[in-house]
Formats: C-alpha cells, sequence, structure tokens
C-alpha cells in the first residue's frame, strides 16, 4: 500500500500552516516528520488523519481519497483525550466497534493488544485515573486495534516525561516491525532512534527529504579537535598557515581545525604541533555532526 | 448503522454516568407537581398570609378545570423554567466532544457524520421526552385529585404536540452546540432565543404558523378547549422543517470540519 501526499497546502485564516507539500510513503517504512514547532507538523498529520480539510492537493491511499480509507488508518493524536468515565477495556471497545470490528473479535483481540501495551492490569481502571504514558500507550493500542495499514502519530513521546518516553519508544520499536509508521517530533534523538526516513518541515514546506545514513555521510566534514594548553595559544596562528588547513578556530582550550583531507593530513598536523612543542591533552577526530546541529543547519541556517 | 447503534449505547452509558438521567426526569416531576398544587393551594395560602384589605379572590380562579391547569403546567412550567433546564443539559452535548478532541477522534473512524449527530440527537430526545413525559404524568396524578380529570386521548395528543416543540429545542441546542465553543453562550442564546420564540406565539397569525413554539400553544389549545387552534398542520410541517433546517446545519457544519479549533 502506497500513501500519496500530492501538493497539500492550508491555510488558516491568513497564515499558511502547510504549502505545497508533497511526499510518498511505502509499506513497512518509518518515517519522522521533523520540524521546529509551529512548522505545520501537526496540521499535515491532522490532514492526513482526515481531521482537517485541504485547500488545495490531495491525499490518496492506494489511489483512493484518504477519507474513504479510514479503516486503513491508525491515528494517534498529539494529547489522546478518552472519556474519562470509561474504562481501558470500554474505550477499545468503543473504538473497535467504530471502526467496524464485531465483538467476537474485539473479546478475543482486545486482551492481546493491552498486554501488548502493558495495560493488562489496568483494564479496568477508569481513564480518569490514568497517567499521560498511559493514556498515550492506550492511545496507541486504540490505534494498533483494527490492524491498519498506516499509523499516523503527532508527538508521540514530546509531553511524556521520561520513563513514559521510554515505554512508549520501545513500544513504537516493537510495533514498527508489523505495520508503516508516520510520526511527527522536535525531539530529533527520538527520530533518530525509531526512524529510517526524515522529512524535515519548516514553514509548511518540505526541506528535505532523506535517510539517515545519506544526511550524515553528507554532512561530515574534514575536522579534528585538539585539546591544548593555555601557553600554546599562539599554536592556533602557526596551523592557519599550513596549506592543507582550511580553517583553525579556537573556544577555551579547544581548537577546531578544519582539514582538506582528515585521513591525509592529520598525522602531518600531530607532528607539527610536536614540533612545536605543543602540549596535547586530547586529539579527537570528528566522526560526524550530530542529527541536532545538521537539523539547526537545515531549519535555522542560510 | 452499526456505528449508529455504538454511538447511542456510548450516549446511554454517559447519561447514565452523569446522572442525567435521574434528575432530568425529577426536575421535570417537580415543575409538573407545581402548578396543580400551587393552583389550588393559593387561596388557602394567600387568605393565611395576606393581612392586605379590599383585596378579593377572583372565585373563578379556583373553579379552574384539569385541563386549563394541566395547559398552565406546560405554558407556565415547561415553557419557562423547563426549557431553560433543557438548555443547559444540553449545551455540551457536542461543544464537549469538540473541546476535548473526540469528536475530531471519532471522526478518523470510518463513522459518518449522521451516525454521530443521530446517536446524540435520538438518544437525547429519548432523555428529554421521557422526563417531560414524566413529569406531565406527575401533573396529571395532582389534578386528578384536586381538579377535575382529563380525557386520556385528548392528553396524549396534546403530549405529542408538546413534544415535537421540545424537539426543536433539542435540535436548535443541539446545533448551537455545534457551531458555538462556549458554554455559557450556548446557554444564553439558547434560552433567550426559545423563550422569545414561546413569547411571540399569539402575536401575529403569520408569524404563529412558522413559530416551531406554536406547537405548544396548540398543546394547551387542545387542553383546554378540546381542539387545535388554527393553522394547526401549517405550523406542524413548519416545526418539523425548522427541526430539519436545524439538523442539516449542524450535519454541514461538522462535514466541512468548521468545528475545528483556531
Amino acid at each position: 500500500m502506497k500513501l500519496e501526499i500530492k501538493n497539500v497546502s492550508k491555510k488558516f485564516r491568513e497564515k499558511k500552516a502547510v504549502s505545497q507539500f508533497s511526499m510518498e510513503l511505502e509499506t513497512g517504512q518509518c518515517v519522522g516528520l521533523i520540524g521546529p514547532n509551529g512548522a505545520g507538523k501537526s496540521t499535515l498529520i491532522k490532514i492526513i488523519a482526515d481531521i482537517l480539510q485541504t485547500d488545495e492537493g490531495e491525499v490518496l491511499l492506494e489511489g483512493k481519497n484518504i477519507s474513504k480509507m479510514k479503516r486503513e488508518i491508525g491515528y494517534l493524536p498529539q494529547y489522546p483525550n478518552f472519556y474519562e468515565w470509561m474504562t481501558a477495556k470500554e474505550t477499545l471497545f468503543f473504538m473497535g466497534q467504530l471502526s467496524g470490528i464485531s465483538k467476537k473479535e474485539l473479546i478475543r483481540d482486545v486482551p492481546i493488544i493491552l498486554a501488548k501495551v502493558g495495560l493488562s492490569d489496568e483494564e479496568d481502571a477508569k481513564i480518569r485515573t490514568f497517567s499521560g504514558g498511559m493514556k498515550q500507550r492506550l492511545g496507541i493500542a486504540q490505534a494498533l486495534l483494527h490492524k491498519p495499514a498506516f499509523i499516523v502519530m503527532d508527538e508521540p513521546v514530546s509531553a511524556l516525561d521520561p520513563i513514559g518516553r521510554r515505554e512508549v519508544l520501545n513500544l513504537i520499536q516493537e510495533i514498527k516491525q508489523e505495520t508503516t509508521i508516520l510520526l511527527s517530533t522536535h525531539i530529533l534523538s527520538d527520530a533518530e532512534e525509531i526512524c529510517e526516513r526524515f522529512v524535515v518541515i519548516k514553514n509548511g514546506m518540505k526541506i528535505e527529504d532523506t535517510t539517515m545514513l545519506d544526511l550524515i555521510s553528507r554532512n561530515s566534514k574534514p575536522v579534528v579537535y585538539l585539546e591544548i594548553t593555555h601557553n600554546d595559544k599562539s599554536w592556533v596562528d602557526t596551523v592557519k598557515m599550513l596549506p592543507y588547513v582550511k580553517d583553525a578556530e579556537m573556544t577555551g582550550h579547544k581548537v577546531k581545525i578544519t582539514l582538506d583531507d582528515v585521513v591525509k593530513y592529520k598525522n602531518s598536523l600531530i607532528q607539527n604541533a610536536l614540533e612545536n612543542n605543543v602540549d596535547i591533552i586530547r586529539f579527537e577526530i570528528d566522526k560526524h555532526e550530530t542529527l541536532e546541529e545538521i537539523f539547526l543547519k537545515l531549519v535555522v541556517g542560510t | 448503522m452499526n456505528s449508529l447503534a455504538v454511538l447511542m449505547k456510548k450516549e446511554y452509558s454517559q447519561v447514565l454516568n452523569d446522572f442525567k438521567v435521574i434528575w432530568l426526569p425529577l426536575v421535570f416531576i417537580f415543575l409538573g407537581t407545581t402548578q396543580p398544587i400551587m393552583t389550588y393551594y393559593l387561596p388557602a395560602i394567600l387568605k393565611t398570609l395576606g393581612g392586605a384589605q379590599g383585596i378579593s379572590i377572583d372565585p373563578s380562579m379556583t373553579e379552574q378545570t384539569g385541563g386549563q391547569v394541566l395547559a398552565a403546567t406546560l405554558g407556565s412550567q415547561f415553557d419557562q423554567l423547563g426549557i431553560m433546564i433543557i438548555v443547559i443539559a444540553m449545551m455540551g452535548l457536542i461543544q464537549s466532544d469538540k473541546s476535548s478532541g473526540m469528536l475530531a477522534f471519532i471522526l478518523t473512524r470510518p463513522v459518518t457524520v449522521s451516525s454521530y449527530i443521530g446517536g446524540k440527537l435520538l438518544s437525547n430526545y429519548l432523555l428529554v421526552s421521557i422526563s417531560v413525559g414524566i413529569g406531565y404524568v406527575a401533573s396529571l396524578l395532582y389534578i386528578h385529585f384536586l381538579f377535575t380529570g382529563i380525557e386520556l386521548t385528548l392528553m396524549i395528543t396534546a403530549l405529542f404536540c408538546y413534544l415535537l416543540w421540545i424537539l426543536f429545542c433539542l435540535s436548535f441546542t443541539t446545533m448551537l452546540s455545534a457551531v458555538l465553543n462556549s458554554q455559557a453562550l450556548i446557554a444564553l442564546i439558547g434560552i433567550i432565543t426559545l423563550l422569545i420564540c414561546r413569547m411571540l406565539v399569539g402575536l401575529h397569525p403569520v408569524l404563529d404558523v412558522i413559530n416551531p413554539a406554536g406547537m405548544s400553544k396548540h398543546a394547551m389549545n387542545l387542553l383546554i378547549t378540546g381542539s387545535v387552534g388554527a393553522n394547526f398542520s401549517i405550523n406542524f410541517f413548519a416545526t418539523i422543517l425548522w427541526v430539519i433546517l436545524t439538523v442539516m446545519f449542524t450535519y454541514h457544519w461538522i462535514v466541512k470540519k468548521k468545528f475545528q479549533p483556531k
């Protein structure tokens, strides 16, 4: 099954929330929708979940409009709200029946799914007694219940404390094996952990659609870091003069040196340092920039 | 149809859960019994309390027929406090689902908007009409003891006429609940509009024909004179048309997703 988002635009009064956004999603993928607050992530997710109407463009699942394919979509809102007077089990029966699942199947499946999200002991507890993490897990159970082809999650872990976050991340990691997931987040380490593919959105526009590996290899730089003592500060100026050094920058005791080629010149650099009697405390080759740095550059950068 | 049944079942458990199923009938029992008791004992009360000299009580007041008292129950109790209470009890019908996000959530499932609205209206109309009916019967019991009896068919027809007006009150409140976001505003606009409708009755014949509150007047006429007022059938269809219009407006509002915040 294929999810196509075609040239979707959405305006709220005069403010453009999403403009001309297109992407495709294949079965089995896990895609992270990343962007700063107010970039239009939630709006886009809501359009995919058919909660909001588009001004332009359309969302197709297997070539059919999404509003005719609701059975194939599982949706987890940012703050899943259920009827507080219902128990966890009643909620799943209610949502399940609305999805068109027969009572017989529900009697069989609900305990299984509650066990999967770790709520078996709370199945008869009222939702008003639930913590945020428990509600989120119930939300995931509800999204999984009708075995949809796609699960769409709006900031599944952003509002949770570290424990709840861990619980939900592990759960997503587990269900990832069986379904296609699209999730939005502004917490990059979460996206990094779960997803292979990233779509970066800024001001309602797609500015990057790439895989983790690609993103990192493209952004890795020939940089080495040296930590030296204060007395050797002047050496930095000498380094700048070297033919194979592009740039050298000193912050505190740390020198960031950009080389033409790390593998080729790193030994020469150390040699030069030794010749100048520099007291090296630490020498480090930068593997790559973190996703966070890449993200900042993409979103804030020039 | 299946999801309609599921949504109705959910409405019922909700109504049970917030005890609406108990207090709404109780309120109408109270309102229903107030009128005959007050009418019966008012002369006695005035006599014992009233020191004012020179005021005499019109003897015809104490000689009301059962039909007149029951009509007064509808006109002065149900149509005033009763309507206010119906609006207040029903103002959150869709509004609370909107504000909690449950409406959007439910609509991400393969549920049609018509079964959502249908579930709300059917189940709550049943609750309201049973409450009104119980209050009506309670009033009737006292009238039987304190005044004259009323013909059974007359009494039942009058109740059905009245319940049509109540249906409009409910569908109108539901529409406000879908469109507006503040409960206070829903209550205010709902109560004022419905009370104005009720007050306009009898002001002008043309206005009476299209006024849904005319059904209440017809019910009262039935009880007092034994026959409905003029233009009953036109008023009947006009009221049904009003109900359909409000429901369609609600439907349109939700289908077009205008209920979203922002």
